[in-house]
């Protein structure tokens, strides 16, 4: 029997709330410390304790990211979903279970490992026993699998940072788990790890603090929030940072406020943009609904702020816990009336902390609500990371009079008038006594005064249409990858960029073509999406909804001879995208164009 | 030769003419309460010496909330989104804190709407002075009842008002509002010294201010029309105002009894017993001064809750003293040392 190695998916079944993501994190960080490529994801419910989890741990030698399209190893734990996890597993598969549960283990085509986990974990501490039982397995799996001790006990001193007895106790646990397979039970599975080179200086980080950190070097003045999942960690992240990062001599350089529901904290940031701050403040898709009155506000009155937007599952209160790209069209065209809004869609944790200054910039320079979209999948899993580049511009403030010197220097200044022909106005301050006005989500003149002449308001939606337009190649270009046939091209975005490569690998092997890929980091389009599908025969552009969303943006935006070469593969179950899904999806796509 | 007419322009403390205080037409009905409140916050900001663009005049949605347009044309402002105002100006007011924030609401806004957000203002203590133009019915929408139209109150159109009205005064005094008055756009002094005493307020200044509506709901058997409320208000003391670059010792004592009360600007309000003492600093008092006055079917006016040892929000949030806006990208941005060193803890 061939060895396998390091090219093997673990899937760990526990409940939350019992400790077994610490556990989890200590069996990913061993893994990564060693060297192989791996990621781990995080299948929680909408639930404090007790309720089914599921870890998903990925060793993949081609550096695969996305969950695999099977179970190599499965951990069971939870006797609730006991019999549906092992029912569902293929013949083969190693079984590492809890004999301490008294559940049946019925399975004969399996590999079974039976190790008494509870009873182990009491011996050490009775009254600690099920969160240790965890460690257990992650001690059973570092034996059967030939994990480094030494990185092994540096995982769990780094898991529980300076806690000394909790190290010590979990390290015991560890031991104790490999001592039981060594001892008792006989290796009967060829999977295996292996060290590999070890990049140095990487980490894991979710996306989440990555956008938390990126805000607080993008000058972040005011944090205006309200806890939602997935993105309650991006204001907590931000909360955590700012003390450290942001104290001037003795005091906050910042103000934070938790807004007693969305529309508040909208409200707080657009206070703080009006009054010439950076506001931001970070939500997911029901919190833009509530958030839509304001944004258009922002957007007609021209006032900078920051909307991030941690995509969950919807609609409505949906799948609060699982992951999607539902809420594009939404923030595109955010609040009633004619809008536009600029997006940016990280999707690496490197991006996550880029965007998360830029967007500050953008709202600046272009006086208006900007978007940072991202999703569960991106924002609370733990990514690996090389680190994180310091901004390479100086903080942008766009246009804004500050003295009557500048003023004077500018020819027929109006709040609201075109001076430099890019639909771009100057503004002035509240206290600044410069040219003050009554900002309005009513009708205005290029003064700001109240308006409803047909020609006065249609010049100005002529004008905002012209300003976010001309923000496309401003915003960051599309990541373009293009193979030499230039014969099908795929057009997709954010935490996409994780399941991509393993996508083109298996549409290669499944039908001989090799694809150019693009992926979109920003809305409005860049004007290299457009170049690269004139370059490509055909495009399919392939997303996490139900709705084909950019695919329906782009059928909006596009000249009608790129419309025909246009498909579409959206889907969308909850879980972060799977290679193998998506690229029969593809496959099937291309055969019914008859590509 | 012939004198030349001389017009003397009268200015205040820092030299500055009513003018610089005013605003545009106003495009209310006239005789609308409202305009006469827009008149009062021009003497107040006036008399009080503020400098006009070092004020921020905030509003929601409705009548009330267009006025901002009608006083301190030398101010920026913020007409906002229904009942949203006081989210947008906490948001402001964090970030400059210098600034004077005078938010004008209805009651539509503040007692419907937004009675959320007003409810949250009054818990952050948000530094402020928040203005209820209270005319117990909707106008621009053509007259519906408002949440605070009085039961047993007839609008000109429509049936008798049967359901509670909300007291936001009461509401304010439960929340630990550090600032509670009531009055009447028709008691232009009263009205005046409470705004002023208003704005030298640190903290959240809630001023109820009945306000009639010309159009649709001043008629007899209105509760809120002039006539009715101009008969039936109960003044809890007679309101006085002494700025603080006035010495208190030039100012004539009155005859009666009286309570000096220093507000944080160090201008002091100066609160003349009527019939009976109220103490401002006890808010059962407070509170059953407004039951009396809802059981006799009376408007209760004046200051009715005081509390000036509150900090107010910006205080909370241990700001420093330079405000946030005006502060440069060296404060603004970390060094790059500081994002090394964020790494290096990331690594772990």
């Amino acid at each position: 029997m061939d060895q396998v190695v390091n090219d093997f998916t673990i899937n760990i079944a526990t409940a939350n709330g019992t400790g077994s993501q610490s556990a989890n994190l200590i069996l990913l960080q061993t893994l990564f410390d060693m060297g192989i490529p791996v990621s781990g994801k995080n299948l929680f419910p909408s639930n404090i304790s007790g309720l089914p989890t599921w870890y998903i741990v990925r060793l993949s030698e081609k550096g695969y990211q996305a969950p695999g399209d099977r179970t190599h190893i499965q951990i069971l734990v939870n006797p609730a979903t006991w019999e549906e996890d092992l029912a569902s597993l293929e013949p083969g598969t190693v079984v590492i279970w809890n004999m301490d549960s008294k559940m049946p283990m019925e399975r004969e085509d399996v590999i079974s490992y039976p190790v008494p986990m509870t009873k182990i974990a009491r011996k050490l501490n009775p009254k600690l026993a099920r969160m240790i039982a965890n460690v257990v397995y992650v001690g059973v799996l570092a034996e059967l699998l030939g994990m480094d001790q030494e990185v092994l006990e540096a995982a769990i001193s780094k898991q529980f940072g300076g806690k000394a007895k909790a190290i010590e106790l979990n390290g015991e646990a560890a031991r104790l788990g490999r001592a039981y397979f060594a001892e008792e039970l006989t290796k009967s599975d060829n999977y295996a790890v292996e060290s590999r080179e070890i990049e140095e200086g990487g980490f894991f980080i979710e996306g989440n603090e990555a956008i938390a950190l990126g805000s607080v070097f993008g000058g972040i003045q005011m944090l205006g929030w309200y806890p939602i999942t997935p993105s309650s960690s991006v204001a907590e992240g931000i909360i955590s940072w700012l003390p450290k990062l942001r104290t001037h001599e003795g005091k906050a350089t910042y103000a934070v406020i938790q807004a007693e529901d969305e529309l508040a904290a909208a409200g707080m940031i657009i206070g703080a943009g009006w009054a010439g701050a950076r506001g931001l403040t970070a939500t997911s898709g029901p919190g833009i609904s509530l958030m839509q009155e304001f944004i258009g506000l922002a957007y007609f009155a021209e006032v900078p702020c920051v909307f991030w937007d941690v995509n969950r599952v919807g609609p409505s209160t949906g799948l609060p816990t699982r992951t999607q790209q539902g809420d594009l069209t939404m923030v595109y065209e955010s609040s009633h009336g004619d809008t536009k809004h600029i997006v940016f869609i990280p999707g690496t944790v490197e991006e996550c902390f880029e965007f998360g200054w830029k967007v500050f910039d953008a709202s600046e320079k272009y006086q208006t609500p900007v978007f940072g979209f991202s999703d569960l999948d991106l924002g609370m899993n733990k990514w690996a990371c090389r680190g994180f580049e310091y901004p390479d511009e100086s903080i942008d403030r766009g246009k804004v009079v500050l003295t009557q010197e500048q003023m004077d220097s500018i020819e027929n200044y109006g709040r609201y008038r075109d001076v430099d022909g890019d639909g771009i106005p100057y503004r002035t301050l509240p206290g600044s006594g410069l040219d003050p006005i009554l900002y309005r989500g009513t009708g205005h003149d290029e003064d700001g005064t109240y308006s409803e002449k047909p020609d006065v308001y249609y010049k100005l939606m002529q004008r905002l249409g012209r300003k976010i337009d001309g923000a496309r190649d401003y915003l960051p270009a599309p990541i373009i990858k293009e193979d030499e046939e230039q014969e099908l091209g795929v057009i997709f975005y954010g935490s996409m960029e994780n399941t991509i490569d393993e996508i083109e690998d298996i549409v290669e092997e499944n039908s001989g073509k090799k694809i150019s890929t693009c992926r979109i980091r920003a809305l409005p389009l860049h004007s290299e999406v457009e170049a690269f599908m004139e370059k490509h025969d055909k495009i399919i552009v392939v997303e996490i909804n139900r709705d084909a969303q950019l695919y329906g943006i782009m059928r909006k935006e596009y000249p009608l001879h790129l419309l025909s070469k246009m498909l579409s593969v959206a889907y969308s179950d909850g879980m972060p995208p799977r290679g193998r899904l998506y690229a029969e999806r593809i496959l099937e796509v291309l055969e019914e164009a008859e590509i | 030769m012939s004198e030349k007419r001389v017009k003397v322009v009268k200015l205040n403390v820092i030299n500055e003419p009513k003018d610089s205080y005013t605003g545009g037409k106003s495009s209310l009905c006239p005789g609308c309460g409202h305009d006469q409140i827009s008149n009062v916050i021009v003497t107040a900001a006036w008399d009080n010496g503020l400098q006009p663009h070092r004020i921020a005049k905030m509003s929601g949605i409705g009548c009330s909330s267009k006025t901002p347009a009608y006083y301190l044309g030398k101010s920026h402002g913020f007409n906002t989104v229904h009942g949203r105002m006081p989210s947008v100006t906490t948001g402001a007011n964090v970030v400059n804190k210098d600034l004077t924030y005078i938010g004008v609401s209805g009651d539509g806004d503040s007692a419907s709407i937004g009675i959320g957000q007003l409810i949250h203002a009054i818990r952050r203590n948000v530094n402020m002075v928040y203005v209820v133009e209270n005319n117990g019915v909707y106008g621009l929408t053509k007259g519906q009842y408002s949440a605070t139209a009085d039961v047993g109150s007839k609008k000109k159109k429509g049936p008798v008002n049967e359901t509670q009205p909300i007291d936001l005064c009461a509401m304010a005094i439960n929340l630990g509002c550090s600032f509670v008055a009531r009055s009447f756009s028709g008691s232009k002094k009263q009205l005046t010294a409470l705004m002023k005493a208003a704005i030298s307020h640190k903290g959240f200044a809630l001023i109820d201010i009945i306000s009639p509506c010309v159009t649709f709901n001043n008629n007899d058997e209105s509760l809120r029309s002039y006539g009715y409320v101009k008969d039936n208000q109960a003044e809890l003391h007679s309101v006085g105002y002494i700025p603080h670059f006035s010495p208190l010792e030039q100012v004539e004592v009155p005859a009666g009894s009286y309570t000096d009360v220093t507000l944080h600007d160090g201008s002091t309000m100066r609160l003349e017993t009527i019939s009976e003492d109220h103490d401002i600093s006890d808010a059962v008092a407070a509170l059953s001064a407004l039951h009396k006055a809802d059981a006799d079917k009376k408007h209760v006016t004046g200051i009715l809750y005081f509390d000036g040892e509150k900090p107010s929000l910006d205080v909370d949030l241990d700001l420093h003293d330079t405000p946030l806006v005006e502060m440069g990208e060296d404060l603004l941005r970390p060094s790059p040392e500081q994002l090394e060193d964020v790494i290096a803890a990331l690594r772990g």
